[in-house]
């Protein structure tokens, strides 16, 4: 991400953007929030966000009026004048979104922009991210939480230590591979009962809730059955394919 | 003069106290008037920076905006204006009164002895006028209310106020010292016999002519306090300016907002745009100053604008600004291979040494006023050259190619210097997790020398 901009280079190969090197003039239509949040502490957040666009080629007034506008629509309008270093966390991290995208840039880089949020700051930031995408920006983002992020994602590219492990639409991703089903036991947090059934291995196990994945030969019908011999059911379903599932999976 | 200088000063402590008044007002409408308070005024000057710059014009414009609003400007500017405002007129207050010295007199004083008191007066280079005293008792109370400086008592007897100690050189300490002498010689030669005229010619002797086999070396030569203040002044704003540097690259490196600002400009446009940033505030402060200096001098009559003093004030201001030329490269550069703020004191130390050379060695210049062959040598070179040649100047040692020469040369090595730090900066801003090293540095590819 960072060599995207210029500011690390790479071991091998180039980065282009519709076909061409990037250059300069290329750069500054792109939008880049960098991992560890880049902000002048002692500036104010209104003439922050302003300057950033007008590093990006905007005129004052139109910096002026993009910078209102982004930092009404990601809820910070009212620190504008404040200085970045008492704000908290969340909203510095919504202040550094405004910088990445207050000049409409075509693509917009983000490293980790849902780290250390709380549910509603994942809520607002994600939802600017889908509302960028749908205008016609091209958003790439990374993120450690596979599955806070694939309702947010149409492609995803899983990469483990430097090595490229799948890469495809998140839907064919999270409909490929094995059925595997949902099941709740009441009365059985740790999903016991599934772990000694043949043809089924356990996913994972969250409160109670077993992701299962089938072998090709099971029939559901049997793991309905064991589920009942264990207790009562409350939950049976067949369920996508999570990323991380498929992040494991790939890696198994 | 002294209500004026008065005057002066509460007009400048009252212009800090409303500027004060003012930005606390501001900032605390701040809140209640949100967003688009702090986004609308644009002063025309800013807009002409980045027509003309570009890029690297926005960029010294947030440099400027910043600075300014900083406290540390304020006070730190604030300071700065009444250290120089004392500088000048404490020596003015303290200096030789031009008011003439009153002298009462309580008996009678005859016409030769008041011809030579009036003529020691002359000798110190001061006025005095005889005042008539009644009787000892009132010229006693005059002396105390302060209304006449010194009595002479039927030509027999000096007094003063305050008992004069062996170190003082006030006017009135010297001019009684002096009366009492003459009235004491006079007496003498009355007493061996000699008339007051021939007294008198003895007394104003002529001394015989004085012949020196070679002229003299440093006769042109002069202490002048013009070199010294304004010796300080650059010592003062040159070290404020190259730590706003060094801070500014330190503070953009630690805090990574570096690696936003350099997704959109190149690192030579932003290190540019922070060099002529923070020029430009420092040439305004430097030469508000220097106004301030200058007009205040002639305001109240001060020694600085004596003989070389404004040539010697127009040079410091030159070499402020070359000396600030050279030196922002230098600590641009330090600046962007530190890690953590904690490093830029033990960085920031080596830096200091010319500086610190050259203030100390110039300073020995320019409070004797003879110049030595370090300080000559120290005038050449670039790092050295913003203290010892305006002191030369200062004290007349210098002639005005000698200047050229100098002025030259550091322009020379800062445009190698630029080079220099600019190459420097490029490789080592986007270096993080520790320090970097000069010679790792030179041998490395700047990263992003795709660009």
């Amino acid at each position: 991400m960072r060599a995207i901009f210029g500011l690390t280079d790479l071991d091998s190969g180039e980065v282009r953007w519709n076909g061409a090197k990037i250059d300069q003039p290329t750069r500054r239509r792109f939008g880049y929030m960098p991992e560890e949040r880049g902000l002048y502490p002692g500036m104010l957040v209104g003439d922050q966000v302003e300057y950033m666009g007008r590093l990006h080629g905007l005129s004052a007034a139109q910096a002026q009026v993009a910078t209102k506008m982004w930092l009404e629509r990601l809820g910070v309008a009212d620190r504008a004048g404040s200085k970045v270093d008492v704000l908290s966390h969340g909203n510095q991290q919504r202040v550094q979104l405004a910088a990445a995208l207050v000049h409409e840039p075509e693509l917009i880089v983000l490293d980790e922009p849902l780290s250390g949020l709380d549910p509603a700051g994942i809520d607002d930031i994600g939802a600017v991210l889908v509302e960028r995408a749908a205008a016609g920006c091209c958003v790439v983002f990374s993120s450690h939480q596979l599955d806070l992020v694939e309702d947010l994602c149409e492609w995803v590219t899983i990469i483990d230590h430097g090595k490229l492990v799948t890469s495809g639409r998140v839907d064919d991703l999270a409909t490929s591979g094995p059925r595997r089903l949902v099941v709740r036991v009441e009365g059985d947090r740790d999903a016991a009962w599934a772990k000694k059934l043949a043809g089924v291995t356990v996913s994972e196990v969250n409160g109670g809730e077993a992701r299962l994945v089938l072998d090709e030969s099971t029939d559901s019908d049997v793991v309905l059955r064991a589920a009942m011999a264990a207790g009562r059911v409350s939950e049976f379903s067949f369920a996508r394919r999570r990323l991380s599932e498929v992040f494991r999976e790939a890696l198994a | 003069m002294k209500p004026f200088i008065i005057v002066a000063i509460v007009a400048v402590f009252i212009a800090v106290r409303v500027t004060f008044r003012f930005r606390r007002h501001r900032a605390r409408a701040v809140p209640s008037v949100p967003p688009q308070m702090p986004l609308q005024t644009k002063p025309p000057r800013r807009s002409l920076l980045v027509s003309v710059f570009g890029v690297v014009g926005l960029v010294a414009q947030r440099e400027v905006r910043e600075r300014i609003r900083g406290r540390v400007f304020q006070v730190g500017t604030g300071i700065i204006l009444l250290v120089v405002i004392a500088a000048i007129v404490i020596p003015v207050l303290t200096r030789s009164k031009s008011e003439p010295e009153r002298v009462g007199v309580v008996g009678t004083l005859s016409a030769p002895l008041r011809t030579a008191v009036l003529a020691s007066a002359d000798a110190l280079g001061t006025t005095m006028t005889f005042v008539s005293e009644p009787d000892p008792s009132t010229a006693d109370a005059d002396l105390r209310s302060g209304h006449v400086d010194v009595v002479i008592v039927d030509a027999k007897q000096v007094v003063v106020a305050t008992a004069i100690s062996a170190g003082d050189t006030s006017t009135t300490a010297q001019l009684a010292g002096a009366a009492a002498q003459t009235l004491g010689t006079a007496a003498a030669f009355q007493a061996a016999g000699l008339t007051a005229a021939q007294a008198n010619a003895i007394i104003h002797a002529k001394p015989v002519s004085l012949v020196g086999l070679q002229p003299a070396s440093v006769s042109h030569h002069k202490h002048s306090p013009a070199s010294v203040f304004t010796l300080v002044l650059v010592f003062v704003m040159l070290g404020q300016y190259s730590t706003w540097i060094l801070t500014g690259v330190v503070e953009e490196k630690t805090s990574r907002v570096v690696e936003v600002l350099l997704a959109a400009v190149r690192p030579a446009q932003l290190l540019g745009g922070k060099v002529l940033g923070i020029g430009l505030v420092a040439a305004a402060q430097a030469s508000m100053l220097v106004a301030v200096a200058l007009g205040l001098s002639a305001a109240v009559g001060s020694d600085l604008l004596h003989g070389t003093g404004p040539v010697t004030v127009l040079a410091a201001l030159l070499w402020l600004v070359l000396g600030y030329a050279f030196y922002c490269w230098v600590y641009a550069a330090a600046g962007s291979t530190v890690e953590r703020q904690e490093q830029v004191q033990s960085l920031a130390f080596p830096l200091t040494i010319p500086v610190i050379v050259g203030y100390i060695s110039s300073l020995t210049v320019a409070t004797t006023g003879t110049p030595n062959t370090f300080v000559d040598v120290l005038a050449y070179l670039p790092p050295t050259a913003p203290f010892a040649m305006p002191t030369l100047v200062g004290i007349g040692a210098a002639t005005w190619w000698e200047f050229a020469i100098s002025v030259v040369l550091s322009i020379a090595s800062t445009v190698a210097v630029a080079r220099l730090a600019t190459s420097i900066y490029r490789r080592a801003i986007l270096r993080t997790g520790r320090r970097v090293h000069i010679r790792e540095l030179l041998r490395a590819k700047p990263t992003g020398s795709q660009r």
